[in-house]
């Protein structure tokens, strides 16, 4: 048995949909997240040897969000904004076909209102938001200090709040 | 963003304070309306997020492509296991917002408290919600009413005593917007309600289907506790309460 593939396995592929879904909503495009996400696993096993304990979870969304910035240039050269399509989006278990119907317009508006923000608010927002992570995590994966990691979460919420509530008050 | 101790109130609702520093964090936020609205929002923002945003999940071929590429040179295929069943999604928080609202009614009479805490928490047991925030952390569950609900409950584990701190929802009571933190007890759960005194008078202990309901008031809120628990062990949890200093 590979003892080093075992414990790759186990302790960083259970974090394969936070890695997914963190390179999908900084390249906000499908086919980018796949190729930032495969690139990042492996860079991860390669460099597996190098992690030294501790949460893996930071350490490997660090390399995602590397994978994501390096791969940046070419897909601005392509200049493409995809926003997220909703294949997957949450159903309700409502059976009343118009309520679904609204409850998936909120989820699409609020996936726009998010995929929209600017890339440092907006990759601050999906690590609190969605992986609940620390402050601290926060700035392993950002790579910035935790008082701006505290600041620009507070821009990002307001920013969010403006366009997501401001339109219902 | 003018309130200068908003960063504060922000690191308090997202439980990185404790102690001190969170006590101080809450104080401030009882008298500022800036930080009360902001905890509001931002609560608001992280139920729709959790709820309706969409959460992307690897691909079975991006999976299968990254197993394959781990894979030795030479070596046997490694057995499959179910290393994804422990990505657990978001917590299935409910979307009752703090309903901050005012009624000059009279205050609810001791039955209908009664009555009003048992259906809630029949009706919570029945459908499975019990649990909006899950968590074994008071770091966590304490921040979580914060923005959600107007009081601030006294949240601590017990766990020394056998009482475990596994959660928070927000539930209503005779009309009025309720904390309830849940604890379990060995194979039993707890539900811990706290509102806003109204003035009303509660009603005495009492067991109905099983459950044993066991109420109080300290300072300007009412409690009660609710489990199906042994009526010794419910006390014992209600005397760990009382002694948790506010």
């Amino acid at each position: 048995m590979d003892a080093r593939r075992l414990r790759f396995e186990a302790e960083a592929l259970p974090h394969l949909d936070a890695a997914y879904n963190l390179a999908r909503w900084l390249s906000r495009s499908p086919v980018d997240a796949d190729d930032i996400v495969q690139e990042a696993m492996l860079r991860a096993w390669r460099a597996f040897d190098g992690f030294r304990g501790g949460d893996i979870k930071p350490w490997l969304l660090a390399i995602v969000r590397n994978c994501w910035r390096n791969a940046g240039a070419d897909s601005k050269r392509r200049a493409q904004t995809a926003l997220p399509d909703n294949d997957n989006v949450l159903v309700s278990e409502s059976a009343d076909p118009e309520r679904q119907a609204a409850q998936a317009s909120e989820s699409r508006r609020l996936d726009e209102i998010i995929a929209l923000l600017p890339d440092e608010y907006r990759e601050v927002l999906i690590l609190r938001e969605m992986d609940d992570m620390s402050y601290r995590d926060i700035a392993e994966v950002t790579g910035v200090p935790i008082g701006t990691v505290m600041s620009r979460l507070a821009r990002a919420r307001a920013m969010l709040r403006e366009k997501w509530m401001g339109s219902y008050a | 963003m003018s309130c200068p101790e908003l960063l504060r109130t922000q690191a308090f609702l997202d439980g990185e304070l404790d102690g001190a520093a969170a006590a101080q964090a809450e104080r401030h936020i009882e008298s500022c309306a800036e930080c009360q609205r902001f905890c509001s929002d931002a609560a608001n923002l992280s139920d729709a997020i959790r709820e309706q945003a969409s959460r992307y999940d690897a691909p079975n071929p991006v999976r299968a492509r990254i197993l394959g590429a781990l894979k030795p040179e030479g070596a046997k295929s490694a057995p499959r296991r179910s290393f994804w069943s422990g990505v657990a999604g978001g917590v299935g928080v409910s979307a009752l917002a703090a309903a901050i609202s005012f009624f000059a009614v009279l205050p609810p009479s001791a039955e209908m408290l009664a009555q009003s805490v048992t259906d809630a928490h029949t009706r919570a047991m029945m459908n499975g919600k019990t649990i909006q925030i899950a968590s074994s952390s008071h770091h966590t569950v304490k921040p979580w009413f914060a923005g959600r609900i107007a009081i601030s409950p006294p949240v601590a584990d017990f766990q020394d005593e056998g009482f475990t701190l596994t959660g928070g929802r927000i539930d209503k009571i005779a009309g009025l917007p309720a904390a309830v933190v849940v604890y379990s007890h060995g194979k039993h759960q707890i539900d811990l309600f706290v509102w806003a005194d109204q003035g009303s008078n509660l009603p005495g202990d009492s067991t109905s289907h099983g459950y044993h309901v066991l109420f109080w008031k300290k300072a300007d809120l009412d409690f009660a506790a609710v489990s199906d628990t042994d009526k010794t062990e419910l006390k014992k949890f209600v005397g760990l309460v009382k002694a948790e200093p506010e």
